[in-house]
């Protein structure tokens, strides 16, 4: 337990040192504080404008972040031979991806705080300006970030996933780029398949989507910006269920990416 | 070495100095290609933008916006450049697919596709879209009212327009405009009172501009049709030609046209102009917007 606690704290350490990642948080420091200038270009909805751009940018902001960092970890630290020295101590293999998911969850949630801060701020700001018909509802809002945090943690464990399989980075960053991709359309795909004019397709492809449905997380679960935006009333036991789908799917990709890393042949 | 490298960056400032004015004036004066283009599918966009669909649709509401805009900026200059009407009207239907509850949408469909282009019956399809989700907003229902009784007279569907905006708003004005639409014949009277309500809400210069413009033209033909109840009264007859008002010392002169046309009396005896009230062209009155 007190390794994995240490190898959070160095990850940790090592993305906080990481230039690239300083860049990125300067420049979407500076996006966000043009967004009230941005949001006077709504004719009635300034208000929702604000909140519309600050969500867009944290999220834009996490999903960099968490295909750079998931990516990138593990299979550079074994061709930077950095697991030859830490997996040489007696730690075990598990301890070691758990330590890294941990490190870039912290430093994710670390990010969606500050930028959620930053954010509310500069939304009060332009709904001060130009108060909207609906009062922002600052619950909505926070469980909007609060999820938007939780959908690229879980991408990031996707990413790790890969990055434990992966000899390079092709598989874990355009792997896991598509795996949002599809995770976010899935549920509209589902819906187009099972609306009211529904698409015809034959009974083998609905099969194939279906299973792709249940199998890819449904990243668009974790999209509450239109309750944030628009004030809606939130359904509390639809978040519990959110969350604990985040839970259960997370954990199981930490296991996979850890048995899968368990069984590397490491020279 | 230093000397060297301090008059290169000294020369390469002269040189950008010197050429950064004449570039800032060239893009000035250049011919500006004023286009709004194709747009995918909402179907395809809400499969591509994960999570920035809210964006992407603000995005597209802005740029139908912004090219409206430049277009009645250039008909100030007297440039006009007939609107690309169905792609605007595409745009907006795809912008409120991905967000249904976009304000700017709606109320910019209710701007540019009623008054210009006589299409009130795809803008209630957008309004009564945005019905089922702006549950709260009593405007939509108003418009559509509006829309209803004055520009497709059927004052017992704007009835039901106006009772929703009634109970939305707690305001009974809206129950009491639906008698007052079905009895009201003339149009003119009708549709000052709302437009001036339409500038008082309006926060973009340029939809202020559309209806200040046509409110404008509105007051001045009302001005005429009053002229012309007075002559009525007072001769006993249709005055012939506008200039039998002013003799008569009922208008002390000719109202103009903010559209560019000229007023004047038809054979039944109304207040008609050349422009139609169109702002472009009065070509593109009735243009279709659901079909190319």
């Amino acid at each position: 337990m007190r390794t994995t606690i240490l190898l959070v704290f160095l990850t940790l350490r090592a993305i906080l040192r990481d230039r690239v990642l300083h860049m990125l948080f300067g420049a979407s420091l500076f996006i966000l504080l043009l967004v009230p200038a941005f949001s006077l270009f709504s004719m009635r909805q300034v208000q929702e404008l604000s909140i519309t751009l600050s969500l867009s940018i944290l999220s834009f902001i996490l999903l960099v972040s968490a295909i750079l960092l998931g990516a990138s970890s593990i299979w550079r630290d074994i061709e930077g031979r950095y697991t030859a020295t830490v997996l040489g101590l007696p730690i075990p293999r598990s301890s070691f991806v758990l330590g890294k998911f941990l490190g870039i969850a912290a430093f994710l949630s670390l990010c969606s705080l500050v930028l959620g801060i930053i954010s509310g701020a500069v939304i009060f700001f332009s709904a001060s300006q130009y108060p909207a018909q609906q009062p922002i509802v600052w619950g909505n809002l926070a469980s909007a970030v609060f999820f938007n945090g939780c959908k690229y943690i879980l991408l990031s464990a996707i990413a790790l996933l890969l990055s434990a399989i992966s000899t390079s980075f092709f598989l874990p960053i355009f792997g896991t780029i598509a795996i949002f991709l599809a995770g976010a359309a899935s549920q509209d795909v589902m819906e187009y398949l099972s609306g009211d004019t529904p698409l015809q397709v034959s009974a083998i492809s609905k099969a194939v989507i279906k299973t792709l449905y249940y199998l890819l997380p449904n990243f668009s679960a974790f999209d509450l910006n239109v309750y944030a935006i628009y004030s809606l009333p939130l359904p509390l036991s639809g978040l519990v269920s959110i969350f604990l789908y985040f839970l259960t799917y997370t954990t199981i990709i930490l296991c996979l990416a850890a048995w899968s890393f368990g069984r590397r042949e490491l020279s | 070495m230093k000397v060297k490298a301090l008059s290169l960056i000294f020369f390469l400032l002269l040189a950008y100095g010197l050429n950064v004015s004449y570039l800032a004036r060239y893009m000035g004066e250049r011919p500006a290609a004023i286009k709004l283009g194709y747009i995918p599918s909402a179907g395809a966009l809400k499969l591509i933008s994960a999570d920035q669909r809210f964006t992407i649709a603000e995005w597209n509401v802005l740029r139908v916006l912004l090219y409206f805009g430049s277009l009645i900026e250039k008909r100030k200059n007297n440039i006009s450049i007939p609107p690309e009407y169905y792609n605007m009207f595409k745009t907006i239907q795809t912008a409120v697919e991905l967000d249904p509850y976009n304000m700017d949408a709606y109320y910019f469909a209710q701007a540019a596709f009623t008054w210009e282009l006589g299409h009130a019956v795809d803008v209630n399809g957008l309004l009564d879209h945005g019905m089922r989700f702006r549950t709260w907003d009593y405007y939509l229902p108003y418009f559509a009212g509006f829309n209803a009784a004055y520009f497709l007279k059927k004052p017992q569907v704007a009835a039901i327009y106006f009772q929703r905006a009634a109970e939305l708003s707690g305001n009974p004005l809206f129950a009491n405009l639906a008698a007052r639409y079905l009895y009201e014949t003339d149009q003119t009277r009708i549709a000052i009172p709302f437009l001036i309500m339409m500038i008082e809400k309006s926060t973009d210069k340029n939809e202020k501009a559309l209806y200040t413009t046509r409110l404008e033209a509105l007051m001045a033909a009302q001005k005429i049709v009053d002229g012309v109840e007075q002559f009525e009264k007072k001769y006993d007859r249709k005055p012939l030609t506008l200039e039998e008002l002013v003799t008569a010392h009922l208008l002390s002169e000719i109202p103009t046209d903010p559209y560019g046309g000229i007023f004047y009396l038809d054979d039944k005896g109304k207040v008609q102009t050349t422009s139609k009230l169109a702002p472009f062209n009065a070509v593109q009155k009735n243009i279709p917007l659901t079909n190319p």
